[in-house]
């Protein structure tokens, strides 16, 4: 489950391999142009990275970022032409006449943009049905995940194919490759935003509203989302896993998840319903069937404990059940220091067990 | 049109009319659509039917700019003189309100004409 | 124009020096905080925003602190969430807004050619509420209790009292207290460039700065008001749990955003334009000659104001509006750019035609213009909506948003600092200092904020008070924070140079840079402003009227005396300034503080539920207005025309649109008709987002409402009545006055009868407490307007209005026009509308 990307430092070198690939799958000059272009970027500005909307993982957050180097580029080119021309007019000998000097306000400060911004325009309106197309019937088709934020996390349903829901899950959103998938995004509590960087923009969750958002993923990985809308205390720590995987693996992945079985460890599982977790959290599989509190089937996968604020291991879960406010600022979850340490080490070991 | 629209019409206001033409223009294409959006389902008209109203509207929004454009060049003396303008005359001032009414025209018509290209290429009410 | 200048002898100069010194002197010791003096509010103004603005640069630094590595502890969740949420408060509401207001309050008289803007006691009046509301605003992060919910404040956060405690309450009354007082300044600002110039000065000659601030405050009307009626409905919904953004019951958080936005983008511009203004007063006098394209100049003002009011949803491209109606945005939001790129090249062009003196004001203005250029690029680039998707929320816009206030405001507003320090001392600042601080600022700013573009497209979120090792964001970070602290070092140098003593200049020379504009014949060492005032015949005075400097201290021109022994100034027509009345303004007082102070007690009270606090600030603040208008406004003078010198005799009273104070009527009524169509707004807003927006509730009939509604005009009628008949003779209009306070009130019962008998609760579900809301702003309106009758009628009584001298009625009826129009809308919407949707 450990992929390179998440550490950082081996990051670029891979994603230049991948776009290597790409050329010899689509050789025609728009993907030269676009595969160039991005090389370049990447090599100037290192813009890699699990969460780097400048490393694009689909379609959307691709073309995004062509949108984004091209106007860098043309921005550049303008701002040393403005830079030039205010130094050139503050040390040039002979002033020039009045009448010809103000034809530089009509040719570059009307015409020009003009001009550049009517093509910009015209083409990111074009853009936005291209890339977040669907609407009512087209979007009733596709795969849909449920998600809710939620101070200070994300509830994740998934549906089966006639609709129902499938199982749950939380901070972590699978999705498989090359689908479009399809986001209803909903809040019980405040207004949070839904953000995958590498696969595309993002949309606020909002009260009382069912926000859609359609996103596809065309490389497999293990990438990072966040919540983008200020949210309360721990927003900072309001992020989640996304693992993209082949169709294949996915669909293996929802079978195995649909059939979770918490109660492997009969000692663990016994504590965890003693000390009432399972008044907030549910574990599949047992008798635990909390819903105020994420779904903790398969919580040892997870990437992080307390939503990205630390690591997984038995010592982070652990700490975390001790005093979840200390690590997670304004987290609704009580704090359980007062359980016997071995009591607490043995639920985080359960816990890290649940794969 | 020079005895249709006497020349009285020149007050301070008339510097304000192409962009206030603009500005009917943007909220009635705005209202035109979130109200239709919202309501899509009791209102028994077609996307392309309100873009189509909205595209007249548009037109015709253009042309009142354009006679506003016209007024401004009358009232900046079709043009005989140059700017700047800065003589403490009764008739610089005129010319220069004229020129200023007639950029804020031309400035008007472009963000009009902006307007319209969302009308363009989004043909449904998708979020 | 042959008009043949006055000439003294010394003796009479003297005397004439000393009268007008009497009279406009500021007052001594613990008195002098009474003064009204445009001189001494705006520097008081400028000084207090600029130490907002240095507590406010203190907490963004103290965050940059907590960014400076990943899982930092320096400060705890909430503190940073505190310090944010004020560092953009303060930056917006207590410094780019008030130092501008500052600026203009300081400069604009001088600059026209007034003795004073029309209204010195209200702009007092600002200043005092300003001041109160930005201490208490400032002072609650040390009590732990700021707000802390962002500076948008968006709900459902804001409004849960658990998390925001006192602090959203802070922010809505403290800030809807200062939004009163920009109010007041637009108004001021607005009459005074319409009304006060010099003679002559026609409006194709009035300075840039005028003209940009003229659209400014035209845009403060309009802008202002949104946001005034926003946070009525938050305050009710968090004192009275008036649901107006709990979708449990119909309520909806997007009406707020929107609400904002319209108010919170016209923002920005507001806060660019005048810093543009004091630009296109430093670029031609370093060029050493006239601006090159003024009417283009006055093109991009007027076509930024209008058009800044079309982008408040590009804020909003992400909560799901469809796309449609975001494209709109967008489109504007592109169109906007252009009259942007005019101002630029009206600069460069004036620089190509002349030739330029590079000092230090222009190292900052045209720094300030390459910074503002790469804002203006990320800008475009933002306003595009697929790439705002990505981009919305991130670092990216936090760097967009530095570049374009620091480059498109902060610098030149320092550059403007540096221009006109002579002109407020008499003495320069130094040349080497604002070098250094110059370089210091430039460098560390970009150092600070050029790696956001690159962390925040990398996926840092804004608002985050920390953030998690190796996903890309540390160097940015660490290099920002070091950036963030060279920057605040040349701020510190340039706060230095103001503050460190600086000897008197050899020659005193009250022109040091050799500009064209009228501002600069003005002495600093006396308070009378002009000395007399010029006939202007040039956009730059200084450098094409020959002697101009020497006649107007010779007091060659008008109102060289004041031998009346009142404050007066000339008030001109507005197109081509030719004089119609010397105006008497008020002078030191101490009912604007007491007012102030007053009011802001109100609005202190308001936050902790204090009640009966509450009722006696506002009995207080009654009292102050009402003695402050019967002491101070539309006085008989001794005499119905005096002479203003060069043998011109002018009326001191006039009455009607000829009148300042019925031009402030007419725009703050303006602002106030802005704030009732947001409501109004509002009311359609929840139509458009349910099926049944009245949620099958009972409505207020259609009786009452109409009842109220055929009242309120029929009180409109009277007054009017009243106005007419008081040509005539007091009798009749008495009477008219007496039937107009009666049928008001009636009318007032009427329009709170329906939701009231028809048992409409506003706590249970939004569409009684959205009509409630409307009919109980309308009716306050009304018994406003009948306070404003029944005020008529005593001044008819005491003798003070007359058929010749009828300001008060006049304004009253002004009122009143809006007030029908409100009465007509209220009642007709509020009634009517349920049939016709149902």
């Amino acid at each position: 489950m450990t992929d390179d990307r998440l550490t950082g430092s081996e990051c670029w070198p891979i994603r230049s391999r991948l776009f290597i690939g790409r050329i010899t799958d689509r050789a025609d000059a728009r993907s030269f142009y676009r595969a160039g272009l991005m090389l370049a970027a990447s090599l100037l500005c290192s813009c890699s990275g699990p969460q780097s909307a400048l490393d694009p993982a689909g379609p959307e957050a691709e073309d995004v970022a062509i949108l984004f180097f091209t106007m860098v580029v043309g921005g550049a080119l303008i701002w040393c032409s403005v830079v030039g021309i205010l130094f050139y007019a503050s040390r040039k000998k002979h002033a020039y006449d009045a009448g010809q000097a103000s034809r530089i306000i009509l040719w570059c400060g009307v015409v020009f943009p003009t001009i550049v911004l009517g093509a910009l325009l015209s083409y990111a309106v074009w853009l936005m049905p291209n890339i977040r197309p669907g609407f009512g019937e087209a979007n009733a088709r596709l795969r849909t995940i449920d998600v809710a934020g939620e101070q200070f996390w994300w509830r994740v349903r998934y549906q089966n194919a006639e609709g129902s829901a499938a199982f749950e899950t939380a901070n972590e959103v699978r999705v498989p490759v090359g689908e479009r998938v399809l986001f209803k995004l909903t809040s019980p509590d405040v207004i949070h935003s839904f953000w995958i960087p590498v696969l595309g923009g993002k949309m606020d969750v909002i009260p009382g509203r069912e926000n859609h958002l359609t996103l596809m993923a065309e490389k497999p990985g293990t990438y990072r989302g966040v919540c983008a809308e200020f949210c309360g205390p721990s927003h900072a720590f309001m992020a989640f896993t996304v693992v993209a995987m082949e169709p294949g693996a996915f669909e293996d992945w929802t079978k195995a998840r649909a059939s979770f079985d918490g109660a492997r460890d009969a000692e663990g599982l016994a504590l965890f319903l003693k000390h009432g977790c399972s008044a907030c959290h549910a574990i599949s599989g047992t008798e635990a069937r909390g819903t105020i509190g994420p779904d903790l089937s398969g919580f040892g996968e997870r990437g992080s404990v307390g939503v990205g604020a630390l690591v997984n291991t038995q010592e982070d879960i652990a700490r975390f059940i001790r005093n979840p406010s200390e690590i997670k600022p304004g987290a609704r979850m009580p704090h359980f220091s007062m359980l016997p340490e071995t009591d607490i080490q043995r639920i985080a070991a359960y816990l890290k067990g649940l794969q | 049109m020079k005895s249709v629209i006497p020349r009285e019409v020149e007050t301070l206001w008339t510097l304000f009319t192409a962009p206030v033409v603009w500005a009917v223009h943007f909220l009635v294409c705005y209202v035109g659509f979130a109200v239709y959006c919202a309501k899509a389902l009791s209102l028994h008209l077609s996307f392309d039917a309100v873009r189509i109203g909205l595209g007249v509207f548009t037109l015709l929004a253009l042309a009142m700019i354009v006679l506003s454009a016209y007024l401004a060049w009358r009232q900046w003396g079709y043009g005989t003189g140059d700017p700047p303008h800065d003589a403490p005359t009764r008739q610089d001032r005129k010319h220069f309100q004229g020129f200023a009414t007639l950029l804020l025209s031309g400035l008007s018509f472009i963000a009009v004409l902006y307007m319209a290209i969302p009308m363009i290429f989004i043909a449904e009410c998708q979020r | 124009m042959s008009i043949e200048l006055g000439n003294f002898t010394a003796e009479e100069r003297a005397a004439q020096e000393e009268r007008l010194r009497k009279v406009w002197g500021t007052p001594k010791g613990l008195r002098y905080w009474t003064s009204v003096n445009n001189s001494e509010i705006g520097l008081w103004y400028a000084c207090t925003a600029f130490a907002f603005m240095l507590f406010a640069g203190g907490l963004g630094l103290l965050m940059r602190l907590q960014l400076v590595v990943p899982n930092n502890n320096f400060l705890s969740a909430d503190f940073f969430n505190q310090a944010f949420t004020l560092h953009g408060t303060v930056m917006m509401f207590l410094f780019a807004v008030p130092i501008f207001e500052a600026i203009a309050i300081f400069l604009l008289p001088s600059m026209l050619g007034a003795r004073e803007l029309p209204f010195p006691r209200l702009s007092a009046f600002g200043y005092w509420s300003f001041l109160l509301g930005g201490v208490f605003v400032c002072g609650s992060i040390f009590f732990n209790a700021a707000p802390n919910a962002g500076w948008f404040m968006y709900p459902p956060l804001a409004t849960d009292e658990k998390y925001s405690g006192i602090g959203a309450d802070i922010w809505l009354l403290g800030l809807s207290f200062i939004e009163v007082a920009s109010i007041a300044a637009a108004v001021e600002i607005i009459v005074g460039i319409m009304k006060c110039r010099a003679p002559g000065m026609r409006i194709n000659l009035m300075p840039m700065f005028a003209w940009y601030l003229l659209i400014v405050a035209g845009m403060i009307l309009f802008a202002f008001p949104p946001l005034i009626a926003g946070d009525l409905l938050f305050e009710m919904e968090r004192m009275f749990d008036w649901p107006f953004f709990d979708v449990a019951r119909g309520g909806d958080p997007l009406l707020w955003q929107h609400l904002f936005w319209i108010f919170g983008h016209p923002e920005v511009y507001i806060i660019f334009l005048p810093a543009i203004a004091l630009m296109a007063m430093i670029v031609p006098t370093f060029s050493q000659r006239p601006i090159v394209g003024y009417s283009w100049i006055v093109l991009a003002a007027v076509g930024t104001g209008f058009l800044s009011f079309g982008l408040w949803v590009h804020h909003m491209f992400a909560t799901g509006l469809p796309q449609i109606s975001l494209a709109f945005f967008s489109a504007a939001s592109e169109a906007v750019v252009i009259p942007t790129g005019v101002q630029i090249f009206v600069f460069v062009a004036t620089m190509l035609a002349g030739r330029v003196i590079f000092s230090v004001p222009m190292l900052f203005g045209t720094g300030g213009l390459i910074i503002f250029v790469i804002g203006g690029l990320t800008g475009v680039m933002v306003a595009l909506v697929p790439f705002d998707w990505q981009a919305h929320d991130t670092y990216f816009v936090v760097a967009h948003l530095h570049y374009v206030l620091i480059g498109g405001m902060l610098f030149p507003v320092v550059a403007g600092i540096y221009y006109y320090f002579p002109f407020v001392t008499g003495k320069k600042l130094s040349d080497a200092w604002g070098k250094a601080a110059f370089w210091l600022m430039f460098t560390g700013f970009n150092i600070a904020f050029f790696p956001m573009h690159l962390s925040g497209l990398r996926g840092m979120p804004r608002r985050v008070f920390t953030y998690p090792q190796d996903i890309g964001w540390d160097w940015f970070n660490l290099i920002s924070t070091v950036g963030a602290f060279v920057f605040a070092a040349g701020v510190a140098t340039f706060v230095i140079d103001i503050l460190r003593p600086k000897p008197a200049p050899s020659e005193p020379n009250l022109n040091p840079w050799n500009s064209g504009t009228l501002e600069w014949t003005n002495n600093p060492a006396e308070d009378w402003g002009m000395r007399s005032v010029p006939i202007i015949s040039s956009r730059y005075p200084l450098w094409d009227q020959p002697n101009l400097q020497a006649d107007i201290e010779a007091g060659r021109f008008y109102l060289p005396d004041a031998k009346s022994g009142r404050r007066e100034t000339l008030v001109t027509s507005v197109l081509d300034a030719t004089p119609i009345q010397c105006l008497r303004v008020g002078g030191t007082s101490y009912v604007t503080i007491v007012a102030a102070l007053a009011l802001g007690g109100v609005f202190i009270a308001l936050t902790f539920k204090w009640w009966i606090a509450t009722i006696i600030c506002s009995i207080i603040t009654f009292a102050a207005i009402v003695t402050w208008l019967w002491r101070g406004t539309a006085q008989i003078p001794e005499a119905p025309e005096t002479d203003v010198g060069l043998g011109l005799k002018l009326p001191i009273y006039v009455s009607g649109p000829a009148s300042v104070g019925w031009w402030a009527m007419f725009i703050t009524m303006v602002g106030d008709g802005t704030a009732f169509a947001s409501l109004i707004f509002g009311y359609f807003f929840y139509w458009t987002v349910h099926d049944d927006f009245t949620a099958a509730a009972q409505g207020p009939g259609v009786v009452w409402p109409i009842t109220a509604l055929v009242l309120f005009v029929a009180a409109w009628g009277l007054t009017l009545l009243a106005r007419q008949l008081n040509e005539k003779g007091p009798n009749g209009a008495r009477i008219a006055l007496v039937a107009a306070i009666i049928v008001t009130l009636a009318a007032c019962g009427a329009g709170l009868a329906g939701p009231y008998l028809y048992a409409m609760d506003p706590t249970a579900h939004v569409y009684p407490a959205t009509v409630w809301i409307v009919a109980i702003w309308a009716v306050v309106h009304g018994v406003v307007g009948a306070i404003m009758q029944l005020y008529c009628l005593a001044r008819s009584l005491a003798g003070k209005m007359t058929g010749e001298y009828d300001q008060d009625i006049r304004n009253v009826a002004l009122y009143w026009h809006f007030m029908a129009f409100t009465a007509v809308v209220t009642f007709a919407v509020v009634g009517l509308f349920p049939l016709v949707s149902a």
